[in-house]
């Protein structure tokens, strides 16, 4: 009775969103002010449980003297805080002191119809990261490694397409443009379930096809790499993943305390997704110089692509990113990327993304007036 | 001879029957001893009903008991001494050899079934759930609550799963034309 009633408080709460149920926290030394929130929450009954669906439009202002080129939020559920935690994270973005940008976040909630004590979804700022690299924010979900090496990897593709439009001109750089489209288009898409410990739920047939065995992985070594894969295996038994493990070593002058692999995954018709990422998730980990350590988590993946359950026949690994100890991160070069196997499974990074947005939606003069921004 | 039944001779008994039925059962009873004797028992049982309701304090609860102790005694009885059902005959659609390819058929399917179904580790889930879903990203608790960051509309969505329990959504919002990545966490 008490969560019906809660409910019946919520569903007029069109327009202005009400403290009650979100909350946006900013501290305030923030480098970001929050102008104001439209949105609504309604929440709908499912058997004894509550659904709660949020959209929130933000609108935020950089009240700080440095370009802001990221911003990522942190989104706490009350119900779910004790396992489950969201970011909502806008990169590539380009804001100068003064002006004002939008930011949208559409959750949904499943709970017990219990109305809880104080707001369902609180709302706080992870990380700011400006043009210089500099960082602001509390950084509990990594915000910072992470936005680092997305602006890493757009600085790249940035310099990437200009040098495009300095030899080949206009035309040069709409192809450049109609290739990452066209990459963004034929991506297989791969649906993940991850669980902590034992198995998801698996397909049975594949399964008793194909019992859970030891697979080596194959890997693939970028030249510039700081990092050198040595010997990989994960069990694998029908569509599902389980236990991936690496053995890494540093092959670069400075210690290293983060590694990220990407794993591609080949079904048996030998059709390749971007399966996952591995990451060196021990806080303490760290790999001297000319060091070894391995790169493991004992979880389960399963996967499936159009409905039907993918059966897996090899994996193969890649290092995706690394954090050296003084906070520097390394990402693959284009060099690197140009490969066989990762041009077909890896999506365009954000800043590819927004430039080949921008062309469908405006012209190619719009992308080269943005890119001569940078 | 044709016999009245019980509740003709009960209610001939309480002079409860129409003229016609009366006629008819005073004719027979002339000329049946059995019946009259029957008869003449629901007449002694009426005599005594008035007395009944004279009676104190009567254990209708355990005369109830009795009664269906006696019923189930009864049927007991009944089970004990009837006789067996005559063997079922063979005939050209019923015979032991399709009773035996018909058995055999359904241990066969049993068999494929559990082999395709047994080896699968469909074990009951103890924790956190991660996955990507046709609208967006989640991670439900073993309780059923659920954290979803929906696409917002999008309609070119890219996912990447995180082995350490981490889902993440990159798609370009279509209110804000901001590319926006998404994540949720299983910690």
């Amino acid at each position: 009775m008490l969560g019906l009633l809660g409910a019946a408080s919520l569903l007029a709460q069109d327009g202005a969103v009400s403290d009650c149920f979100v909350k946006i926290n900013l501290p305030a030394d923030s480098p970001v002010a929050l102008l104001g929130t439209t949105g609504s929450c309604r929440p709908t009954a499912r058997g004894p449980a509550l659904m709660l669906d949020v959209n929130v439009s933000l609108t935020v202002r950089n009240i700080s003297a440095n370009r802001i080129h990221g911003v990522r939020l942190r989104v706490v559920s009350q119900e779910v805080v004790a396992g489950g935690v969201a970011t909502v994270y806008q990169p590539s973005l380009n804001v100068g002191p003064g002006e004002t940008f939008p930011m949208r976040i559409v959750a949904q909630l499943m709970r017990p119809t219990q109305v809880a004590v104080g707001p369902l979804v609180q709302v706080n700022l992870d990380g700011v990261l400006f043009q210089d690299f500099s960082f602001y924010g509390e950084n509990r979900l990594h915000s910072r490694r992470i936005m680092t090496a997305n602006e890493m990897e757009a600085q790249r593709d940035r310099e990437y397409l200009k040098r495009v439009l300095a030899q080949g001109g206009v035309p040069a750089l709409r192809d450049a443009i109609l290739k990452i489209l066209k990459r963004q288009d034929d991506l297989p898409q791969l649906t993940g379930r991850w669980l902590r410990g034992g198995h998801t739920v698996t397909n049975a047939a594949l399964a008793a096809v194909a019992p859970e065995h030891e697979a080596k992985f194959a890997s693939l070594q970028f030249p510039d790499s700081p990092i050198q894969l040595m010997d990989g295996s994960a069990m694998l038994a029908g569509n599902e993943a389980r236990a991936p493990s690496i053995e890494v070593r540093n092959i670069a002058r400075q210690p290293v305390r983060y590694v990220e692999l990407g794993l591609v995954l080949t079904d048996s018709s030998g059709r390749q997704y971007l399966a996952c990422s591995l990451p060196s998730t021990d806080p303490a980990f760290s790999l001297p110089p000319g060091g070894s350590a391995r790169v493991s988590q004992q979880d389960t993946l399963n996967f499936s692509a159009a409905g039907q359950p993918v059966n897996i026949q090899k994996m193969t690994s890649f290092v995706s990113q690394v954090e050296y100890s003084d906070g520097k991160v390394w990402v693959p070069n284009r060099q690197s990327l140009d490969n066989s196997i990762l041009e077909k499974v890896l999506a365009p990074s954000a800043e590819e993304q927004r430039l080949a947005t921008l062309y469908v939606r405006k012209s190619i003069d719009s992308v080269v007036e943005e890119l001569k921004k940078f | 001879m044709r016999h009245p039944n019980q509740a003709t001779l009960a209610l001939h008994a309480g002079g409860d029957l129409g003229r016609f039925a009366r006629w008819r059962t005073t004719r027979h009873l002339a000329q049946c001893g059995r019946c009259r004797e029957e008869a003449a028992a629901f007449e002694d049982v009426r005599r005594v009903l008035p007395e009944l309701t004279e009676m104190p304090d009567v254990p209708w609860n355990r005369l109830a008991a009795e009664i269906k102790a006696n019923i189930r005694l009864g049927v007991a009885a009944g089970e004990c001494v009837r006789a067996a059902e005559p063997p079922r005959r063979e005939s050209l659609l019923f015979n032991a050899g399709r009773a035996a390819v018909a058995f055999a058929s359904i241990v066969v399917l049993v068999v494929t079934g559990m082999v395709l179904e047994h080896p699968a580790p469909t074990l009951a889930r103890q924790g956190p759930l991660v996955e990507n879903t046709r609208y967006g990203i989640q991670v439900v608790q073993p309780g059923g609550q659920t954290l979803g960051l929906m696409n917002a509309g999008a309609q070119k969505v890219t996912y990447l799963m995180d082995a350490r329990g981490s889902m993440e959504a990159r798609y370009v919002d279509p209110e804000t034309g901001y590319v926006t990545i998404n994540t949720v966490y299983a910690q």
